[in-house]
């Protein structure tokens, strides 16, 4: 049995999950300070 | 004020805290690419082929430092969930949280490398064997954790409940730990027994470099996870508002 397709997707997968974690709290933040940011100028138009 | 007790106060501080670790995150990242690369370079090219398991040793070089993280993560979780519990400490509230998806990715990675280490190696993906029960066990505490969490409205009531389990579910551990002593199983022993690791220096320097870079990457994403949380809790606090409106100008 060839050992290859494992080792590749035993790479693949582990690369995949560390990226994800990697990024979520980026992209989540970014999405986090646009939503505050726009709040912020709706307050500052309002008053 | 004594410098230690005036770092720990400075460091409870959520201003102080976002700021500082905002400068350590791409310290911590730049270690954790160079040790990698390095670690993969050694496992994948340098490295031999086990005489008994053939190439897929090389699952081994993620496997083992995932595994391990995957239970340190959770120890840490229950020795920063105590302390947030007994001395009230808002910031160990932060990182108890903040730790479980990444000790919840290691879990799964470690159990998903094993499984396709196990197929070519035991002949099967899964067994109910004790080690492995009882990591799938530790990647269902981390889910627990993350659920509790999410269930409270107030973020302060929720990161308590958040850190009572961590405590109580740290009894895992030693169970995952020992497992390999205390029943008969299909899963090989301790690599870095007590008589010295029994893993050739060609392996063992590969290994070790992996199981040292999880340790950054671990840093690194627990403290960008821990100040988006802090942002998410303090939004409506003046630091928040000052910090959005530097960042405007």
């Amino acid at each position: 049995m060839s050992h290859t397709p494992f080792i590749l997707a035993a790479y693949l997968i582990s690369a995949v999950v560390l990226f994800w974690a990697a990024i979520a709290p980026v992209l989540n933040k970014r999405s986090l300070l646009r939503q505050l940011k726009n709040r912020q100028a709706q307050m500052d138009k309002t008053q | 004020m004594n410098p230690i007790f005036l770092f720990f106060h400075k460091t409870g501080s959520p201003p102080w805290f976002y700021k500082y670790s905002g400068k350590l995150i791409p310290w911590l990242w730049a270690v954790f690419l160079a040790l990698t690369v390095y670690g993969l370079y050694l496992g994948l090219v340098v490295a031999p082929a086990d005489y008994q398991q053939g190439e897929s040793v090389r699952i081994m070089y993620l496997h083992v430092p995932s595994a391990w993280m995957s239970m340190m993560i959770y120890g840490l979780m229950a020795i920063m969930g105590f302390i947030a519990l007994v001395w009230r400490i808002r910031i160990m509230e932060v990182l108890v949280i903040s730790s479980a998806p990444v000790g919840a990715a290691f879990t799964a990675i470690a159990l998903i490398t094993g499984s396709l280490w196990g197929r070519p190696t035991w002949g099967t993906y899964w067994v109910w064997d004790a080690r492995l029960t009882s990591e799938l066990v530790l990647l269902f505490l981390y889910f627990g954790v993350i659920a509790l969490y999410n269930s409270f409205d107030e973020p302060r009531k929720a990161a308590r409940a958040a850190s009572l389990m961590s405590i109580v579910g740290a009894i895992n551990l030693p169970i995952i730990y020992f497992s390999v002593e205390w029943w008969n199983t299909l899963h090989q022993g301790s690599s870095m027994g007590s008589d010295g690791p029994g893993i050739h220096p060609s392996m063992l320097l590969p290994l070790l470099l992996m199981a040292t870079a999880t340790k950054f990457f671990y840093g690194a994403n627990l403290l960008s996870r821990a100040r988006l949380t802090l942002l998410k809790q303090d939004h409506r606090k003046r630091w928040v508002q000052d910090l959005l409106s530097k960042e405007s100008h």
